[in-house]
């Protein structure tokens, strides 16, 4: 990341938390630091957690026991994560060389009036380059074309597409009132027929759910079992009157996410929250999509007097250049007389700080990549009283999840954290304690 | 004056070296947890507070009283019989997934040393 990118992140950051702590200036070194070790779960859904298969454990899950009633050995997820990515594993389909089992990620948390400010640290497994890339369109002679995939699609896999995906540190949130978050964490949220998981829902399965289609989603992602019929068919959703009740009854998790590429470098961080899909929060977020649904081309291509180029070619779109595409920056409307030639690739979002707005606009951000490690900053104003978003109070006690995405992957190729508390301020226990600052 | 060990005490306490260091050296007790958890035995049996299964100590302390050995050990962790819970429910135990016997032993030595 070049020092332009830097500043320009510290800066938007700085004046989106005015009259607050300018998170550049706090001396963390006077913040406690808490480590916690990140593991890769694989395909370990909620559903495969109360089978059989989770051996020995079905009962226990069944009931709501807490994951580390079992395990809770002080190595716990080191060899977890090892031995999921060992290779033939069944909740690991794909073999992932090179790919590491855990993570350890460096916790600080801080408060002031106004915000709460989220500190971490982890190494990534690419000891050259922080994941700041993301697929982008490529035109082919006659149309723009999703170019690059994560790790884990399967065109990545068999090698026909570039693989590529942005770095992500994520933090699932809850305030006590999502029935067994506390004990059983994130896990609750991932299910069978998401994304890379067992089962994957297809398009066909997705188009004929009566909840899906209501809510106008065409894929199955993240949700809580407390808005199925059967907790653990997604295909049993409820009525979007019952999950509405549940979402104003506070049975939500909020979903906070830093994201390399889409948000860092407009100092934005991602909220939203988990219900009955991984939505996002009212407003705008610090990033849209770059396609022009209705005339199939992009929005928006680069400015040549900035970028070097209107738009990327196959040899700078991985690993040699930042490709953010920046709105009000290195980006001007797309021009379709441009001479587009066979091959030219531009990114699939644009982003922009000043276009966020609403809820979604609530937290901010920024990270900075430096030898092998990540040091990312979250900033999460205090007291939101949006009907999406859990209101984070001095003397609150908090249940977490963390996870970090590495390795150009997304979906379930993170590491994750069994459920933690983050405490602000209270007096009660707590895992992570946010110290008040001066 | 800082007081000396008197004799008898330095030769009770060389002796105990001498007499347990052939039996301790017959465990291996990295090796043996590190199979332990990597059979996910951990997760029902603990060193010392019961789990859904009883505690190492315990279990240590059971075989003691009914001066039951190692082979008994061995038999129960490669068996997969039926085990009673605490809830009154039955579950098959779990098979160590190793048949190499030194191995087997191993473990039970450590396990039975708690």
């Amino acid at each position: 990341m070049t020092k332009r990118t830097m500043i320009l992140g510290m800066s938007m950051l700085a004046f989106g938390s005015a009259m607050a702590a300018d998170p550049a200036t706090i001396n963390w070194s006077k913040v406690p630091a808490k480590k916690l070790t990140l593991y890769y779960p694989g395909q370990s859904s909620y559903e495969w957690l109360i089978s059989d298969a989770h051996k020995g454990a079905s009962k226990e899950t069944k009931r709501g026991d807490s994951c580390v009633s079992c395990h809770d050995a002080s190595d716990e997820e080191v060899r977890q994560g090892r031995k999921i990515l060992k290779g033939g594993h069944p909740l690991e389909p794909i073999a992932l060389e090179g790919k590491n089992g855990h993570v350890d990620l460096n916790v600080q948390a801080a408060y002031d009036d106004k915000n709460a400010y989220l500190r971490f640290q982890w190494k990534t497994n690419s000891k050259d380059r922080g994941g700041i890339d993301y697929p982008g369109y490529r035109y082919d002679g006659k149309e723009w074309k999703s170019y690059g995939a994560q790790r884990l699609h399967p065109n990545a896999v068999a090698g026909k597409t570039p693989t590529v995906y942005e770095d992500r540190m994520s933090i699932m949130l809850d305030d006590g009132k999502v029935p067994g978050f506390a004990k059983q964490g994130c896990w609750l949220t991932c299910h069978d027929g998401e994304r890379t998981m067992p089962k994957e829902a297809t398009k066909e399965e997705v188009a004929a759910n009566a909840l899906l289609t209501s809510i106008k989603k065409a894929d199955v992602r993240k949700y809580l079992p407390a808005t199925r019929s059967d907790p653990s068919d997604w295909k049993t959703g409820k009525s979007v009157e019952e999950i509405a009740k549940i979402k104003a009854e506070g049975g939500f998790l909020d979903l906070i996410q830093w994201r390399a590429h889409r948000t860092n470098i407009v100092g934005g961080v991602d909220d939203g929250y988990v219900l009955e899909w991984r939505n996002f929060d009212q407003g705008k977020n610090h990033f849209a999509s770059n396609m022009d649904k209705d005339t199939k081309q992009p929005k928006f291509m680069y400015d040549a007097a900035k970028f070097g180029a209107k738009a990327m070619t196959a040899d700078d779109f991985i690993g040699k250049k930042e490709t953010f595409l920046v709105k009000s920056g290195n980006a001007v409307p797309f021009d379709p007389n441009a001479g587009w030639k066979e091959g030219d690739i531009l990114p699939q979002y644009y982003l922009s700080a000043a276009d966020a707005a609403g809820s979604a606009a609530d937290n901010k951000g920024t990270g900075v990549w430096k030898d092998g490690m990540w040091t990312v900053v979250i900033v999460r104003p205090l007291g939101l009283s949006n009907d999406d978003d859990k209101a984070l109070k001095p003397g609150g006690v908090y249940n977490v999840g963390f996870a970090v995405h590495d390795d150009q992957m997304t979906a379930r190729g993170h590491q994750v954290s069994y459920v933690k508390t983050l405490g602000i301020g209270a007096k009660t226990k707590a895992d992570i304690k946010a110290v008040k600052l001066p | 004056m800082p007081r000396q060990a008197s004799p008898l005490i330095a030769f009770a306490a060389v002796a105990g070296l001498c007499l347990s260091a052939p039996a301790f050296a017959q465990v291996d007790a990295a090796a043996a947890e590190n199979l332990f958890k990597d059979n996910d035995c951990h997760k029902c049996h603990h060193e010392t507070k019961s789990k859904k299964g009883p505690s190492l100590k315990k279990i240590a302390a059971k075989y003691k009283e009914k001066k039951l050995d190692e082979k008994e050990a061995i038999k129960h962790m490669t068996s997969g019989k039926k085990v009673k819970l605490d809830d009154g429910t039955e579950e098959d135990h779990k098979v160590i997934d190793t048949k190499d016997v030194k191995v087997q032993m191993n473990v039970a030595k450590w396990m039975l040393a708690r």
